[in-house]
């Protein structure tokens, strides 16, 4: 995600909202780009060092309900990609999904 | 050219076209007030609380299609527009609220008329932006009107710290052309492997509904939905949302589906092999029970919003993009497939829905009732107005019996003309939603439907029509109380009546509208109606309140079974299906 002011909060409050549970969470700016280099790609843009941050959130749930997380944190403005173990959401595109 | 930052925000405003723009002057927001006094191209309306504000521009944009805009001081006047926010928000509703701020210094030491209006609104936003820098204001303010406008519409709001917008400091003003935001994409058309299965499933149906919400209306897909029903001859459902959308005079529609949807148009969902559903989202309101949904039915979901589909009914075949793209798609694909097309396979569907609306459709001749022996029906009030409006009117509505009753009487033929809050249900919706409608038409009949609880909520802006001249048709159902909350206790408390009744204490309505220096009628017999009616909607220069006594014990029906499936409905009191 976009490393904003308030975009952590957006996320965090998106899982209270909505019903869901943290059960752990970690975030800090992404320094080496080689693991994300297909989002790049994809989306035709170039990230630059302290522009984003990787955000990672440990929750229990089941699958339909873990899509239903995917989709809605894909839709904040300030997230570029989302993915759990099987699917990844990149902004207007769905990749891997296993469902539809 | 180097401006200040107030007049930047506003000229801002000016490049994205806005006519009106609605709010509330405060301290933290007096140096953009300075900027739009000093300016002619835009008009703004001062309302009487900033509730009004957003209601109004939300009214605005139903209407017209174009984002409402809101001006609100920090504090309690960014707090007062937040059920407004919440309003548009849950019915896709592109808007841009300003909101003044305390000085950036001050933020956080809890100043003067401080609310840190960024995390109260979150969850009620699409977006939200807080303006660091006066060099950053043109952008914001296009990428605020981008993202409202595009995709699932929605609200978007911009923080404003007072300092910012201060006239002194001055910097270049260059408004972008267009803009871009990289971790924002919305989907515009649908894929091709979406659209052909989709479209064979069409062809493979003998009973297939279509049923169109609100994201058919936002997409302005109203013709390629006809062009769809030309094709394939589906009956079409409308959500709350969705009215209007498929013209409701059309031998093919069955009327409002839902929890006070017609037998027809729920019996049919229930009964369906296919459900084409077009930007509607399958809220509550509509699946009763979703675990006994159209058992079945196969379903096609048209949204903009991935995050819509397969949410509470599981989608078989999903289309993602703006529905307008999509049926665009599809009706030609289907095109390329005329030979394949057996409408004629239809005919016992289109005759067993036609059998359950004769067996227990609604009675659309209330309207025929003179005799003053019994009270006025408020379903009959609704008819006269389509009949003495010849249905073209905006009509906007509040929240209540009432809305159910326009919803369920008032046929309205085109979109855009139906305006009322339907994901919130919020109550004071009707009065200024109908202030932006008739500023952006003003040559349209405007009618606001309502009842004497909702009415109360947001009456304040009785003033506001006095001052800008605006000449709405006040119709207040007046039942003498909350009537859809007596209504549940009728059904599900044993009739007790908690804390629904205000009569000894209501106002006189008419005097009360004289008072502001417009037009009270009261009708309280049969026999007065049609005439009561017809005369408020004759003076055209003048707000006209029309207070309507109506049977106080009055239920809505159809109405569903609760945890049921769509066919268990309440016919009337004590009939079920």
């Amino acid at each position: 995600m976009e490393n904003k002011p308030g975009a952590l909060a957006r996320v965090v409050g998106l899982f209270h909202q909505r019903g869901y549970n943290i059960d752990s969470l970690h975030v800090d700016p992404i320094e080496d780009f080689e693991p994300f280099r297909f989002i790049e790609d994809e989306l035709g843009i170039k990230f630059q060092v302290g522009e984003v941050s990787r955000l990672t959130i440990r929750t229990t749930v089941g699958d339909k309900l873990m899509r239903q997380i995917l989709r809605q944190i894909n839709k904040l403005i300030e997230v570029i990609a989302v993915s759990d173990e099987e699917s990844t959401y990149l902004k207007g595109i769905l990749r891997n999904e296993n469902l539809l | 050219m180097k401006i200040a930052g107030n007049d930047i925000l506003i000229q801002s405003l000016i490049n994205e076209g806005v006519e009106y723009i609605f709010g509330y002057p405060g301290g933290a927001a007096l140096h953009i007030y300075d900027s739009i006094f000093n300016q002619k191209e835009m008009q703004h309306i001062l309302v009487r609380h900033e509730q009004g504000a957003t209601h109004a521009a939300d009214g605005y944009a139903r209407a017209t299609g174009k984002p409402g805009v809101v001006l609100v001081t920090s504090g309690p006047g960014a707090t007062n527009a937040i059920t407004g926010i919440a309003t548009a928000f849950m019915d896709s509703i592109p808007m841009i609220i300003i909101s003044g701020q305390v000085q950036s210094h001050l933020i956080g030491t809890d100043a003067f008329q401080e609310t840190d209006m960024i995390g109260v609104s979150r969850p009620i936003v699409k977006h939200s932006f807080t303006v660091d820098k006066q060099e950053n204001i043109a952008n914001i303010v296009a990428e605020a009107f981008h993202i409202a406008t595009s995709g699932r519409q929605g609200p978007v709001l911009i923080d404003v710290p007072k300092d910012l917008t201060n006239p002194d400091d001055l910097f270049d003003f260059v408004y972008p052309d267009k803009v871009h935001v990289r971790s924002y994409n919305p989907p515009t058309k649908p894929e091709n492997h979406q659209v052909s299965r989709a479209v064979d499933a069409i062809l493979a149906s003998e009973r297939p509904v279509i049923y169109a919400g609100g994201g058919t209306i936002s997409s302005n897909a109203s013709k390629e939905l006809r062009e769809l029903n030309d094709l394939i001859d589906a009956p079409v459902t409308n959500t709350l949302m969705g009215l209007g959308v498929f013209p409701g005079t059309h031998k093919r529609f069955l009327g409002m589906l839902g929890m006070h949807g017609t037998y027809q148009a729920n019996m049919a969902m229930h009964n369906a092999d296919l459900i084409i559903a077009l930007g509607a989202r399958f809220d509550d309101r509509i699946t009763n029970a979703p675990d006994k949904f159209a058992p079945r039915a196969k379903v096609i979901h048209f949204d903009v919003d991935h995050s819509s589909v397969s949410k509470i009914i599981e989608a078989d075949i999903a289309v993602f993009g703006q529905i307008k793209d999509s049926l665009q798609a599809i009706n030609n694909h289907l095109k390329t497939k005329i030979d394949e097309i057996d409408n004629e396979k239809l005919a016992p569907w289109h005759q067993q829905i036609s059998d359950w609306k004769e067996k227990h459709g609604l009675n659309h001749d209330l309207y025929k009732i003179e005799d003053d022996s019994g009270p006025i029906l408020p379903q009959a009030a609704v008819q006269h107005i389509y009949q003495e409006s010849q249905g073209k009117a905006f009509v906007t509505s509040d929240v209540g019996q009432h809305q159910m009753f326009a919803a369920q009487y008032y046929h309205f033929d085109e979109p855009r003309k139906w305006i009322n809050s339907g994901g919130l249900g919020t109550m004071g919706f009707g009065l200024p939603s109908a202030m932006g409608v008739k500023l952006a038409y003003p040559d349209e009949e405007v009618i606001c439907i309502t009842g004497e609880g909702s009415i109360q909520m947001c009456i304040q802006e009785l003033s506001t029509c006095s001052q800008y001249k605006l000449p709405i048709k006040i119709f207040n159902i007046n039942n003498l109380a909350l009537g859809m909350v007596k209504q549940w206790q009728d059904m599900n408390y044993d009739g007790r009546h908690s804390s629904i009744s205000y009569e000894d204490s209501l106002p006189d309505f008419v005097g009360l509208a004289e008072s502001y220096g417009h037009v009270g009628i009261k009708i309280t017999k049969n026999s007065e109606l049609k005439k009561g009616i017809a005369k408020a909607l004759s003076i055209q220069d003048r707000l006209v309140f029309v207070d309507i006594y109506v049977d106080p014990d009055e239920h809505v029906y159809p109405m569903q079974v609760a945890n049921g499936s769509l066919k268990d409905l309440w016919l009337s009191k004590g009939e079920k299906t």
